[in-house]
């Protein structure tokens, strides 16, 4: 059987309230990359360490009552259930987690104000903008106010003004001290970030913040 | 959770009008059938229910241990063994002798009014008063403690007593039967349901028979077998006891012959213990159930199919913190509502099925499904066992996608060759639908054999009736007047014709061992019976009007020659009663005698002359397609040669097709037809949509191989090499079992040969339908351009 290396010796630490930029050209492992950072996948060999706790060897219950409420995703192309109104959509991870529906009913309406799509609860992502359809999955993401947010190309489908506001919320977030890793193609938006991580071929090959250039610091 | 899952799904449904119809119509037809064949099944089991005493009424039969007998048991007995051996036993309550009215009841006796306008009426019997203390007997007049008190009373059903007295009001009245005798109506009972073993139109008083019958020492006659008894056990009675203690009561007389007690709740389902009636509802229960197994496979590999969509959503969830318990009960809950929905759906289609069903089995099988509690909890345990089993794989499967994968839309791919769950499934799918087909198939042309069997006699151009008369002398005068019409072809009496069993007693032959004795049937005939009924002489002679002396011969059948061990028979010697020689003069040609369901038994035929018989059967032989002139002219000879007695001509069909046998099978056969079809329908559901989804993924292949020019045939090939493996997988299962149930089969004595095509053209449906659809793929790929099959999701 054919094997592939997506990742090789990645190495490196995102400290509390950082906002994180990853580049790299198509096939570098980016993607890859996010999925091991938001448990959604393990990586063969080496340690990951989430608040202190090392869970690279988690079983898929444990990396999913982990993810719950302390990781919140954004993706490019949305993914927002066709078959949920905006609400129910926003409402998921909060189902997850089983809270009572008053309780959801509050938070969402609140976070959906917030996006400024509140007039749009009632209605289904077909019938909204991309950038609509964005915010609406940013407040999905959102919703458990999440110590890490990840975020894979999250403007990439989206024209340069509704990009934009979608920066700017990411900004707004990181202000108040959510933890955001993002993946862009963008350098623009990029450099919007603390510090920019770049991939190639599997591996991290240059690392380097608003400051001057760091040398990468061995952790795992 | 729960709620929006609901929402979810209903918007689904909204959005996929088509799949969802298919899921749920693949569910209702399944559930349909089940509750139809339920229904019939239950039904077999409600005979004779009505009766109050239900569980402690009891019919008295008999054993008989003799070789050669196929009719092994009997409920026809004799009237001594219940006046002498029942009557004093502590463990019963209550008896009944009974005896049919008019000898015997299918040729029916005449009631009037008026001694003009005769109706013959079939299935009156003398009965004791008990029998409204046994059975449960509604009277709309007249009390049943005193209805058959009095010597010629008369208990009417309404049917019959609303055809008498039109306007009602028919107690205290008077009845003519055959014009000879006076009833006094002392009752009238509402009609006995038509679930029942027994069903009597009329009622004598049984202390009318000797004085109507003229038989005297009938109730200490051990020799007779005519009458019949039912018993009503004292609570808490063991019938076993009654067996055991009666068992030897006729060690006098046939020491073979047992008595026993068979209870009520058996008289319809197995009175025999021949195990026919508990086969065909096996083998009913056990077809319906696998529908609904084959509808729930359909669902099964449908709703796994219809997973691929919903990738996203999955991933979704999935990364939003939903962990594989959440969506495996998602996933459940939906199955259960899609289950239930079809479910509800399949009992609106049963429903509504009720009153075609009815008329096309001729029967009151179906009645309402929600009247039936017990039913209606089968059914509901039934669809929630279905909706658990049939959402497991799917709600596993789904639930265990990697959510990374799950968001990029990958198709989950799985392992090649081997065997795969998805395999099994397809295979057993394949093997239930070819086993019902072939099934079917085996039932239809089993009872299509017993119907168009060759009866061995014309069983198209007679009319016959029977006459009860005091005329006495020869009929020659009337058979000559009659065949100057050339619409009559031949004239006969006898006191049997074919399809009204004769009796018949223990006989030795010549050549037989001294104490050896066979039960052989009884007819009395006159000389052109054998003409008349076109039988075939294997051997011998037909009695002749050329020879006095055939008074003290006889014709045997060929059946009775094989048994006696005779390669010729003409000539040879045997008694009757024991007493009286008689010589063969030659062999009829085996005919079914009773029914296309019993085995052939000795027969033994003597010659009247043409004598009249005073209580025969008159028959008329006439030229096809003259029946309605040949009936005319019948009527006005035999209304002048016989003015003071009442006859109704019928044609010899009214026999032959109302058999009880022949209508058994045929409501039968009709069920099976349509379970037949029904599971084509789901079979063509099921295999649609899991081939649609499984050539699915092979579509992009199928485009580059397009692009590269490869042939239709070759894409053909591609997409249905897998499944063409598999139907020859599922042949191996689905051949011997259908080989088994015809072996299984119940048919009496006339067994069909099964044939080979059978279980092929049943094969070849079920292919037809899988490389349908799989053309059906490979022209919708035909129309896509290649390029949009190419690229990348």
């Amino acid at each position: 059987m054919v094997e592939t290396t997506a990742l090789s010796n990645v190495n490196f630490e995102v400290g509390k309230g950082e906002f994180v930029a990853i580049m790299g050209p198509s096939g570098c492992g980016k993607s890859t990359l996010l999925n091991i950072l938001g448990l959604l996948d393990n990586s063969d060999s080496g340690e990951f360490y989430f608040e202190g706790v090392e869970v690279s060897r988690f079983s898929e219950k444990q990396r999913t009552n982990l993810r719950k409420g302390n990781i919140g995703f954004i993706f490019q192309s949305f993914n927002l259930i066709d078959e949920l109104n905006i609400f129910e959509n926003v409402e998921l991870p909060l189902l997850a987690m089983n809270v009572q529906q008053s309780k959801r009913k509050t938070r969402v309406d609140e976070i959906l104000e917030q996006m400024r799509i509140g007039h749009r609860r009632d209605h289904f992502p077909r019938q909204l903008s991309g950038g609509q359809q964005q915010r609406a999955a940013i407040a999905r993401a959102l919703i458990t106010k999440p110590k890490l947010i990840l975020a894979d190309e999250p403007t990439g489908n989206l024209d340069s003004s509704n990009g934009e506001q979608v920066m700017q919320l990411l900004e707004e977030m990181n202000s108040i001290g959510t933890t955001i890793i993002m993946v862009t193609h963008s350098l623009i938006h990029a450099e919007r970030a603390h510090r920019i991580i770049n991939l190639l071929d599997g591996h991290l090959v240059m690392e380097r913040s608003e400051k001057i250039f760091e040398p990468v610091r061995r952790i795992i | 959770m729960f709620r929006q899952a609901l929402y979810s799904l209903l918007r689904r449904i909204a959005k996929d009008k088509v799949l969802y119809l298919i899921i749920i119509t693949n569910l209702a037809v399944g559930f349909a059938t089940f509750v139809v064949l339920t229904q019939f099944i239950t039904d077999q089991f409600n005979y004779d229910k009505y009766n109050t005493m239900y569980d402690r009424i009891y019919r008295l039969q008999l054993f008989m241990d003799q070789k050669e007998n196929s009719e092994k048991h009997t409920w026809s007995v004799t009237a001594a063994l219940s006046r002498k051996d029942l009557v004093d036993l502590p463990e019963i309550e209550k008896i009944c002798l009974m005896h049919d009215v008019g000898d015997n009841n299918k040729s029916g006796i005449f009631l009037s009014v008026d001694k003009k306008n005769q109706l013959l009426i079939r299935y009156g019997y003398y009965a004791d008063q008990t029998v409204f203390d046994i059975f449960t007997f509604r009277f709309i007049e007249g009390d049943p403690k005193q209805a058959l008190v009095q010597p010629m009373s008369i208990v009417l059903s309404k049917d019959v007593a609303d055809r008498l007295f039109p306007g009602g009001n028919a107690l205290g009245k008077q009845v003519y039967g055959e014009n000879k005798v006076v009833f006094n109506v002392t009752g009238v009972y509402e009609n006995l349901p038509v679930k029942s073993t027994w069903r009597p139109v009329f009622l004598l008083p049984m202390l009318s028979f000797l004085n109507l019958e003229g038989w005297k020492g009938y109730d200490n006659d051990y020799w007779s077998y005519s009458f019949y008894t039912y018993v009503l056990l004292k609570p808490n009675a063991v019938s076993s006891s009654v067996d055991n203690k009666i068992y030897s009561a006729l060690k006098d007389f046939r020491k073979e012959h047992h008595p026993y007690l068979r209870p009520m709740s058996k008289l319809y389902i197995d009175p025999y213990f021949l195990n026919t009636m508990p086969v065909i509802i096996g083998l009913v229960a056990f077809l319906s159930i696998l529908i609904l197994a084959l509808s729930s496979i359909n669902f099964i590999n449908l709703q796994t199919a219809n997973a691929t969509t919903r990738f996203r959503e999955i991933g979704i969830k999935k990364t939003a913190g939903f962990n594989r318990k959440q969506l495996w009960y998602q996933f459940m809950f939906e199955s259960m509502v899609l289950t239930f929905l079809g479910a509800l759906a399949g009992l609106f289609i049963a429903q509504l099925a009720f009153t075609p069903l009815n008329t096309m089995i001729g029967g009151e099988i179906f009645s309402g499904t929600f009247r039936n509690w017990k039913l209606v909890t089968l059914i509901f345990m039934v669809t929630l066992l279905t909706g658990i089993l049939s959402g497991l794989h799917p709600a596993y499967i789904i639930s265990s996608y990697n959510p990374v994968a799950a968001l990029k839309q990958k198709f989950i791919t799985e392992k090649t060759g081997g065997i795969s769950l998805k395999k099994v499934l397809v295979t057993l799918q394949f093997s239930i639908s070819i086993f019902i087909l072939i099934v079917g198939f085996t039932i239809y042309r089993q009872t299509q054999y017993m119907l168009n069997k060759d009866l061995g006699f014309n069983s198209q151009t007679i009319l016959f009736s029977n006459i009860v008369t005091n005329r006495k002398g020869s009929i020659e005068p009337l058979r000559q007047k009659l065949l100057q019409h050339q619409e009559i072809k031949s004239v006969c009496v006898s006191d049997y014709i074919p399809f009204i069993l004769p009796g018949g007693d223990d006989m030795n032959w010549e050549g037989g061992k001294p104490d050896e004795k066979v039960f052989v049937r009884f007819s009395n005939i006159s000389y052109d019976f054998v003409k008349t009924y076109g039988l075939k002489m294997l051997s011998g002679r037909d009695f002749s009007r050329d020879y006095n002396a055939d008074g003290n011969k006889c014709l045997i059948n060929e059946t009775a020659m094989r048994i006696f061990g005779w390669k010729d028979a003409v000539g040879k010697h045997f008694k009757i009663y024991g007493r009286k020689d008689v010589e063969v003069v030659g062999v009829i040609k085996d005919y079914v005698v009773s029914s296309v369901y019993s085995s052939l038994e000795p027969h033994l035929y003597r010659l009247v002359k043409d004598s009249i018989i005073n209580n025969g059967v008159y028959s008329v032989n006439f030229t096809p397609g003259m029946e309605k002139k040949a009936m005319e002219i019948v009527k006005k000879e035999f209304e002048q040669f016989f003015p003071e007695d009442a006859f109704d001509f019928s044609n010899i069909q009214f026999l032959t097709r109302n058999e009880s046998a022949v209508k058994a099978f045929m409501g039968f056969r009709k069920i099976i037809a349509l379970t037949a079809i029904l599971t084509i329908i789901i079979s063509s559901i099921g295999l649609f949509g899991l081939i649609l989804f499984l050539t699915q993924r092979k579509m992009k292949e199928v485009g580059i191989r397009r692009v590269l020019g490869f042939s239709f045939g070759s894409l053909y090939l591609t997409l249905s090499a897998e499944f063409i493996k598999l139907i020859f997988i599922s042949i191996v299962l689905a051949w011997p079992a259908a080989y088994y149930v015809y072996k299984v089969l119940p048919a009496g004595a006339n067994k069909y040969n099964l044939q080979i095509w059978e279980f092929i053209i049943a094969t070849l449906i079920i292919l037809l339908v899988a490389l349908g659809t799989i053309s059906f793929q490979i022209v919708r790929a035909l129309r896509v351009r290649p390029v949009d099959i190419l690229k990348d999701e």
